[in-house]
């Protein structure tokens, strides 16, 4: 940060929807910050998008509503947008940009860091390893969150995603050791009553203290959903890599954040790509993505949990199918669980966690993990067969075994999936449950698990 | 007497019976209760450490919350200190600033904020505007910096000056002002690890 700041230019050529084009620009460098002042000397921030023709493309992140070409300046900072840090952004609530909104000073920042991180160098890069506890059974037990991971939630419009969000937020921990952990919590373009569920939930939780909070709400400007994910990544990043704590960081919903985009792009007049959104959806998905990890010889990690809702419960629809590639599993909403009153109603069959299999086991949850997880996804699998083939020939006609699998399937949904939404169980407790669930079949029916296991843990019931 | 005596005898008989009987019954009652209470301990005990260990994990939860809350309390009420302290300091320099004397050293930071000016403006060709106590001392350099004109419109600030493009399309702030404000976040800093933070 140098003291000289920029240039203010009160030639401005256009305003098209979020974007200010800026004539007789010199020395104006891309992503650069750029202040707009308005003709009542209010300050609004953008960033340079295109610079060419001694002509800047200014995206401005509150919004051009109320600015005029006459009147109108932008200064050029000279720097890109920058995010203060040091420890003292734990327990403390932003807004979309990073500006405090809980009525305290601006952190004292140790660091200005560059909201678009470097990129980790891959060789770098350490591979995902060790448990996150959620305290929610069928994420622990079966979609097992490891540190440095990515694993998105696919939810729809109206589901329980949120709760489930904040749920999360509250009870993860890593378990066996003393390293530090921290939230870093994200909502883009949620409504008020949400965004104060969140921040209550955590307050009332105790759990603030070791959160921090973005907050973007669904009429804040559009455009100011592209930066929030980077600022509280760029936080993450810091909390990871210079104090050694084990982030998470919970994205929600990164629907809205794709739908910034599709705006900025069309107001740019690009190319649209699928349903309108820009060809390089995919580039700058990954752009967030990708800052988790795990880097060799730093202490901490940063997990994400991007969450996103599926317009019209589409899984095929462009961002979940793009976020797909780039993330490590994801964990499915069903529509008809939700409808149940099941929650979390994790569609298991639909989900996966790809890297969970190296966060678990002896040593870092338990011996029988794996496996018991596979014996559940085995029976959960085969029950829903069964209730299918029960809905044509009626429950007169299946065998012993098919009326156990209904029961194993019920089961599953009941005692195992279905959790109090302050309920925080215990690897134990869930890998308790998941036995629970297959000893209601015959022992020759586990064919997943070793003996040894069986012997152990199995009760016939 | 006969009839009597087989009376007496069949009544003692029924008694005898019902006597079993309710012994029977009895013993029955009596080893069916040991067996639930034997088999209701098992799961009284089981219900009780359920209790407990609830218990325990909502007093965990409790306590977290509680220290949690209150550590959060009171650095937040550290951090406004603080930042009171910070604002103090800050308008002491700035009282400092207004008051400063506008001897040679003043010249020459004048003289040199109106080269950077030039420089990052890109032409010599520029207004200059100061507030009333800097513009005999803007005036008197201004023959340094040819195409350089002092404006008549006076600003309102510390010190320092702000130029712009003759064609007004741009303008370069360099005020004292602008300059502690885009500083006012590295200064924040080490005015606070003076108070240990």
């Amino acid at each position: 940060m140098s003291a000289q700041g920029g240039v203010q230019y009160s030639k401005i050529a256009e305003i098209k929807g979020p974007l200010v084009v800026v004539d007789g620009v010199e020395s104006v460098a891309f992503d650069e910050l750029v202040e707009i002042q308005t003709t009542d000397g209010q300050r609004r921030l953008g960033k340079v998008l295109e610079v060419g023709n001694r002509k800047a493309i200014v995206q401005v992140f509150e919004g051009t509503t109320g600015l005029s070409v006459s009147g109108t300046s932008a200064k050029f900072v000279g720097k890109v947008m920058e995010m203060p840090v040091s420890e003292q952004v734990l327990g403390r609530v932003f807004d979309g940009l990073g500006r405090p909104i809980d009525g305290l000073p601006d952190p004292i920042a140790e660091k200005f860091i560059d909201i678009n991180g470097a990129p980790m160098n891959p060789e770098q890069r350490e591979y995902p390893r060790d448990f996150i506890q959620t305290g929610v059974s069928v994420i622990d037990g079966m979609l097992t969150l490891v540190r440095g991971q990515k694993l998105p939630i696919f939810s729809g419009s109206g589901m329980s995603h949120n709760i489930l969000a904040a749920q999360i937020a509250r009870q993860a921990a890593v378990v066996g050791t003393s390293d530090e952990f921290a939230v870093v919590f994200a909502a883009i373009g949620v409504q008020y009553s949400e965004a104060e569920y969140f921040r209550r939930s955590l307050e009332e939780s105790g759990a603030l203290k070791r959160s921090v909070l973005f907050l973007n709400l669904a009429d804040d400007p559009a455009i100011e959903r592209i930066i929030t994910p980077r600022v509280a990544l760029t936080v993450a990043e810091y909390l990871a890599y210079d104090l050694g704590m084990h982030v998470l960081v919970i994205l929600t919903d990164m629907t809205n954040y794709a739908e910034a985009l599709r705006e900025i792009s069309a107001a740019r007049e690009e190319v649209p790509g699928r349903k309108g959104y820009p060809g390089y959806l995919y580039t700058d998905l990954s752009t967030i993505y990708e800052r988790a990890g795990r880097l060799r010889d730093k202490k901490g990690s940063v997990t994400q949990m991007p969450i996103l809702t599926m317009p019209s419960d589409d899984i095929t629809h462009p961002i979940p199918d793009l976020t797909g590639y780039i993330t490590e599993g994801q964990i499915v909403l069903g529509r008809d669980l939700f409808r149940q009153g099941v929650y979390p109603p994790v569609n298991i069959l639909m989900s996966l966690s790809r890297i969970m299999k190296d966060g678990i086991g002896e040593g870092r949850t338990r011996g029988d993990h794996q496996e018991i997880s596979n014996q559940n996804y085995d029976a959960y699998s085969r029950a829903q067969e069964v209730r299918a083939l029960a809905g044509i020939v009626g429950k007169a006609g299946l065998t012993g075994v098919d009326l156990k699998y209904l029961e194993v399937g019920d089961g599953f949904e009941k005692d195992f999936l279905t959790q109090g939404v302050d309920e925080n169980r215990t690897i134990e407790e869930t890998l308790g449950l998941q036995w629970k669930v297959v000893s209601l079949l015959p022992k020759n029916e586990l064919t997943k698990v070793k003996d040894k296991f069986i012997d152990q843990y199995y009760k016939e019931r | 007497m006969g009839a009597d005596s087989a009376l007496e005898r069949t009544v003692e008989t029924i008694l005898k019976n019902t006597e079993q009987q309710l012994i029977t019954s009895l013993n029955d009652a009596l080893k069916s209760s040991q067996s639930t209470i034997a088999n209701s301990q098992t799961s009284l005990e089981q219900e009780y450490d359920k209790i407990i260990a609830e218990g325990k994990k909502e007093a965990e939860k409790l306590e977290k919350q509680i220290i949690g809350n209150a550590d959060l309390d009171s650095r937040n009420k550290q951090l406004l200190l603080v930042e009171e302290s910070i604002e103090k300091v800050f308008e002491k320099a700035i009282s400092k600033l207004q008051n400063a004397d506008r001897g040679a050293d003043y010249s020459k930071l004048i003289s040199t904020l109106l080269q950077e000016s030039i420089d990052v403006i890109g032409t010599p060709e520029i207004i200059v505007q100061t507030n009333s106590k800097d513009a005999s001392v803007v005036q008197s350099l201004l023959s340094k910096f040819p195409g350089a004109t002092l404006s008549s419109d006076q600003i309102d600030c510390l010190g320092g000056i702000r130029v712009q493009s003759k064609d007004g399309t741009m303008k370069f702030d360099n005020t004292i002002d602008a300059r502690l404000e885009r500083l006012k976040p590295l200064i924040r800093k080490d005015i606070a690890s003076k108070f240990g933070r």
